[in-house]
């Protein structure tokens, strides 16, 4: 038990630059709050991140990557977001090849006004990682 | 003496914006006054007329733009007081007080509203809006505010200033645009709806500004009582309220059954009815709205009266109305949503007095006929919703169309963006990187230790410099920062700043100023990652920390490149001579460019045999303009074979009948209009009796009359065959019965829904002269029979006899040529098979969400107007030619320009490209080609808008966005993760 509140997750929380850094900003201007260990890194678009930009965080001992983006039908560069969450989903499939759950990613579609939104899925993932646990491939030595 | 070259522009509404835009890009100075204490404050107002669950702030960037550039003179709270002068020669006297913040200076540090000791309604009496997060506008409630000055005192760049003098100012300008905004009816006007008397209703333009913040999740609805409603009724207001009250505009029905698709997809178990007088969505795309509301279980309801009862002390108020059959029914809702009109403008009065435009007979402002937005005064322009109920489209359109007619009563361009400070080339030199860290004029060393946190990331590998600047956001600390960048030395730099969104004009000034290439810098939203959403001090470090390093080890991996230029070929080319094919041709010709003109019959004019003559008259005043002019070349009997190229670079080959004819152009607008649909059935082409409208027409003015008549409408429209309202019929039809009930015959108008629309209410006129209508349902049309007595309409149970049957016939794609065309461009026909623009938008036809990119490019410089682009009429023809025209003059000046996306562009690193062109598929502007010859990829900087879509695909590798390499975000994830 003690190992688990001690286990502060490291996530990387890709976000859109419109419509995911727009949460964010929202969420800022709120004041709202989220756990710290939440890192966001910027793309473009949702679908300008490559697959291997997932994994590779994951490989690296990151414990969760989230991503967020605009809503379908919304994406400001009219669909990259349709294949964003083909390419996350694909991604999730091939994850327990590599020794992780499927679960350790997220995609979830977040708007520029929603800064309660943003906050909420970065804090739900947080839990949701502590819960997983560590990401298994930090205790081995060949990565 | 020559002419002024600045446009006053009066009023802020769509089309306003969007004139503003073209003029300033077109090289024209304009003072845009607001009649509102800030930005968007009448946005809600257009909201409505759209209304869109999104806010559009960012379509007001642009704006923003040009301020920095120094097109723009922007004031508020504006009033104009005095107009003298004449066309090309104003001299205007206006009002203004200055916003009491100043959005440049503003940090949104929020210590206002924190220090305010007055607190109302839940908010202190200063207070931002709307509550987003971009660019917030700080206004104060003066009826609340004690004058204390606590807030002007704490504010820590002195953007905010309580008491802001009212200056008079004058100006001398070219041409005046009158653009104000829309106006909703008021709660009065809407009393028969129960409006204000119950909290069961409400507007939908209220729906929609709640949808903001929420993205249309249930709350938007909730009831006061926080129950969210599970039936609801939508009510197209003007179709019941008391006439002249408030005008139909052009996107109600639609709205009204978009809103209706909406709550379907969040509340599926919920009961939702649409009630109007007929579903009037004669717009591209508008009928398939209505089949997925149908389909989504959307009941439309179809009345002749409409009232509004609320219930005391209940959530919930009853739907009294009567079936155009006579029958009453009531339905009880517990939400009920008013889609209203439009009310006249308030301001017609004064606009009148002061510049002595006219208003017509519904209380809008008068355009002169054949114009698009000049009113009866020369040199003064009106546009957008002031002239009449509108929707986005027409505005949108109307906005670019008034650069063309503006053009006669101006002088020479007198604004042209200043040249960049020259950067310094940083090719070779060891890679020294730069951490500035925003302290935010002393604000976040409350929250962080900072020195601790420039302690640190000194220490990081690559880092030569780092220090704590006060701000990077206002006049002076710009200067400061790039005075601090220079004097450091280094060639990378990373500001630890916020919300580049807004901002980021700004920090690539201060790091070009200290000649640095934007591509070599990072900016953090430090502010927005780590000071505003955290409390723990130590932890938040740590985050920083690892922010800054992430940028760090991007920067270094940044590459220095100037933006790609590239030559727009200053020509026009026309596929089509009709009425949109000669205005194009005019109005781009009239401002000094050549333009190659290509019909393919063998004479101009397109389809004159369905004008009258007045508007003959006017297509033949235009041939002879066309073929008197030096600079437009006609081919008639010809047609293109070939077309290769893209926006700006068009190598086409026309083959006429002197010979095969090689075209270099710009940009290519297809005018090459639609058909008249055939009618199959009822008896047509078998019995002379039976007859389309153009061929009534034609037996009226030849002076035939019959005693009774018969019109069936919708004949070939909104059919699985033909999927969409062609706009036109209803009109047409209605006019035709008028004049025929005027003559003294017997007129029965068969219908599924009369979709009459403009400045004439057709369909009040025709039914005070008498016309007969008789409804018939969507999959049962009535059946034309002969009988020895005459002919026989059978509507189920009902017959009734005629001499004459007219069919109201609807416009299809020539689809042949169409489809042949589209091909030969490489440009899309949409699902009706008209020329698209642009999927994107849907519903709603126009580009409204290419408001933020330049528009002029958004469609690879190909423009499809008229009825190639979507059943239109004679007036509208003329408008999106004319707005065509505007926008190809935007561009077409420019001999050399940089990219839209200046220096942010995608390009291909040919060493790792195979050619397998999967870019190329995935590209969303079709900015990426292959080169046949040397089989790799290549991108057209002109349409690139850096999204990056064409990175994620690649499998090599090979695609990168010079501002997002691969080799720098994956570094910069490492690095995160340390």
């Amino acid at each position: 038990m003690s190992d688990e509140q001690e286990f502060e997750p490291r996530i990387i929380y890709f976000l859109c630059s419109w419509c995911g850094s727009g949460g964010g900003e929202t969420a800022a201007a709120h004041h709202l709050h989220y756990p710290e260990n939440v890192r966001p890194s910027r793309v473009n678009c949702t679908g300008a991140l490559p697959a291997v930009h997932i994994i590779r965080p994951l490989i690296e001992g990151a414990d969760g990557v989230v991503i967020s983006g605009c809503y379908p039908g919304d994406c400001h560069y009219n669909d990259g977001n349709f294949r964003a969450r083909r390419r996350v989903a694909l991604v999730k499939s091939i994850l327990d090849t590599l020794g992780l759950e499927p679960e350790r990613v997220w995609f979830r579609y977040v708007a520029h006004g929603e800064g309660q939104r943003f906050v909420d899925t970065a804090t739900e993932f947080n839990d949701h990682i502590k819960k997983l646990g560590p990401n298994p491939l930090k205790t081995r030595s060949d990565t | 003496m020559n002419n002024e070259s600045t446009v006053l522009i009066y009023g802020t509404n769509l089309g306003g914006y969007r004139a503003a835009y073209a003029l300033g890009k077109s090289g024209h100075k304009f003072i845009l006054l607001n009649r509102g204490s800030y930005v968007d404050e009448m946005r809600y107002q257009a909201l409505a007329q759209m209304p869109l669950d999104f806010c559009w702030i960012c379509g007001h960037m642009p704006q923003r733009l040009f301020k920095a550039l120094g097109a723009m003179q922007d004031c508020y709270n504006a009033e104009l007081l005095e107009v003298s002068g004449e066309a090309g020669h104003f001299h205007v006297k206006f009002k203004k007080r200055d916003k009491v913040v100043n959005n440049f200076a503003c940090t949104e540090c929020d210590q206002c509203i924190e220090v305010c000791p007055v607190e109302v309604d839940g908010h202190k009496a200063i207070r931002v809006v709307p509550e987003a997060a971009w660019e917030n506008c700080y206004v104060i409630d003066f009826e609340h505010c004690t004058r204390c000055g606590k807030c002007e005192e704490v504010c820590p760049t002195g953007a905010l200033k309580v008491e802001r003098p009212e200056e008079v100012l004058e100006a001398d300008v070219g041409a005046i645009i009158l653009a104000d905004t829309f106006e909703e009816p008021s709660d009065e006007d809407l009393r028969d709806f129960a409006l204000g008397q119950s909290s069961s209703v409400v507007r939908n333009s209220e729906v929609a500004r709640r949808s903001l913040l929420t993205n249309f999740v249930r709350d938007s609805v909730r009831l006061p009582s926080g129950k969210i409603p599970q039936t609801f009724g939508i009510v197209v207001t003007p179709h019941f309220n008391r006439p002249g009250v408030e005008y139909e505009n052009y996107n109600l029905s639609v709205s009204a059954i978009y809103r209706a698709v909406r709550l379907k997809d969040v509340l599926p178990q919920a009961d939702v009815t649409v009630f109007l007088h007929d579903y009037r969505g004669t717009g591209k795309g508008h009928y398939r709205w209505y089949q997925k509301a149908l389909g989504a279980g959307v009941r439309v309801e179809r009345a002749e009266t409409l009232k509004i009862v609320p219930e005391d002390g209940a959530e919930r108020v009853t739907i009294h109305y009567a079936s155009v059959g006579g029958e009453s029914y009531t339905h009880t809702v517990e939400l009920a949503i008013l889609v209203t009109g439009q009310s006249p403008p308030l301001q017609m009065a004064e606009l009148s007095r002061l510049t002595g435009v006219q208003a017509d007979g519904n209380g809008f402002c008068h355009i002169r006929p054949f114009s698009c937005c000049e009113t009866d005064v020369d040199g003064i322009f009106a546009l957008g919703e002031l002239t009449g109920p509108k929707g986005n489209p027409e505005t949108v359109w109307e906005g670019c169309a008034t650069l063309t007619e503006v053009q006669k009563y101006l002088g020479e361009k007198n604004f042209k963006p200043a040249p960049g400070p020259p950067l310094r080339d940083v090719e070779g030199e060891p890679i020294r990187a730069g951490v500035f860290l925003c302290s935010c004029f002393g604000l976040f060393n409350e929250r962080i230790d900072l020195p601790a946190l420039e302690e640190q990331v000194r220490a990081l590998p690559g880092v030569a410099h780092a220090e704590i600047i006060e701000g990077c956001c206002t006049g002076p600390t710009i200067k400061a920062t790039a005075e601090r960048i220079k004097q450091s030395g280094v060639n990378r730099v990373v500001l630890a700043v916020c919300t580049p969104l807004q901002k980021k004009g700004k920090y690539d000034k201060a790091v070009m100023m200290a000649g640095l290439n934007p591509l070599l810098c990072e900016y953090l939203r430090f502010r927005e990652d780590v000071i505003q959403v955290h409390t723990d001090r130590d932890k938040m470090l740590e985050k920083s920390l690892a922010l800054v390093r992430g940028g760090v080890e991007k920067v270094k991996r940044g590459m220095q490149a100037g933006p790609p230029m590239d030559t727009f070929t200053p020509r026009a080319l026309v596929v089509g001579g009709g009425l949109g094919g000669l205005t194009a041709a005019t109005e781009i010709a009239a401002n000094g460019f050549p333009v190659v003109l290509v019909e393919h019959e063998e004479k101009l004019g397109g389809q004159m045999q369905y004008l009258d003559e007045e508007q003959r008259k006017y297509v033949e005043g235009l041939i002879s303009a066309v073929e008197s002019v030096d600079n437009v070349t006609c081919y008639t009997q010809a047609h293109l074979t070939q077309a290769e190229g893209y926006a700006g670079n068009y190598h086409v080959v026309v083959d006429a009948p002197t010979g095969t004819v090689p075209v270099d152009t710009g940009v290519i607008i297809v005018a090459t209009g639609a058909q008249e649909y055939r009618p199959e059935g009822f008896l047509y082409g078998q019995d002379p009796r039976v007859m389309t409208q153009a061929e009534l027409q034609a037996k009226m003015s030849g002076g035939e009359t019959a005693g009774r008549v018969a019109m069936i409408q919708c004949i070939g429209s909104r059919t699985p065959e033909v999927p969409y309202c062609s706009r036109l019929c209803c009109n047409q039809a209605l006019k035709n019965a008028i004049v025929l009930r005027e003559k003294g015959s017997d007129v029965t108008v068969f219908y599924r829904d009369i979709a009459t629309y403009g400045k004439v209410d057709y369909y009040r006129l025709a039914r005070e002269a008498g016309v007969r209508f008789v409804r018939f349902p969507d999959d049962r049309y009535p059946e034309v029979r002969s009988n020895g007595n005459g002919l026989e309409v059978v509507n189920g149970e009902m017959r009734v006899q005629a001499d004459w049957v007219a069919l109201s016939t609807g416009i299809v794609p020539d689809a042949e040529n169409s489809q042949a065309l589209s091909r030969l461009l490489n440009y899309p026909l949409d699902y009706e098979g008209f020329f698209s623009t642009d999927i994107s938008c849907y519903p709603y036809e126009e580009a409204i969400k290419k408001l933020t990119k330049p528009f002029e490019l958004a469609s690879n410089g190909i423009f499809p107007v008229g009825l190639a682009h979507s059943p239109r009429s004679f007036e509208e023809t003329i408008l999106t030619a004319k707005d065509a025209a505007g926008r190809v003059l935007v561009v077409i000046g420019k001999k050399k320009m940089p990219p839209p996306n200046k220096m942010f562009v995608a390009d291909v690193h040919e060493s790792l490209c195979m050619g397998c062109g999967l870019c190329v598929d995935v590209c969303p502007y079709g900015a990426r080609y292959i080169d046949e010859v040397e089989k790799v990829a290549r991108v057209h900087p002109f349409l690139c808008d850096s999204c990056g879509s064409c990175v994620a695909i690649c499998p090599n590798d090979a695609s990168y966005l010079r501002d997002f390499m691969g080799q720098q975000s994956i570094a910069a994830l490492d690095a995160l993760l340390v």
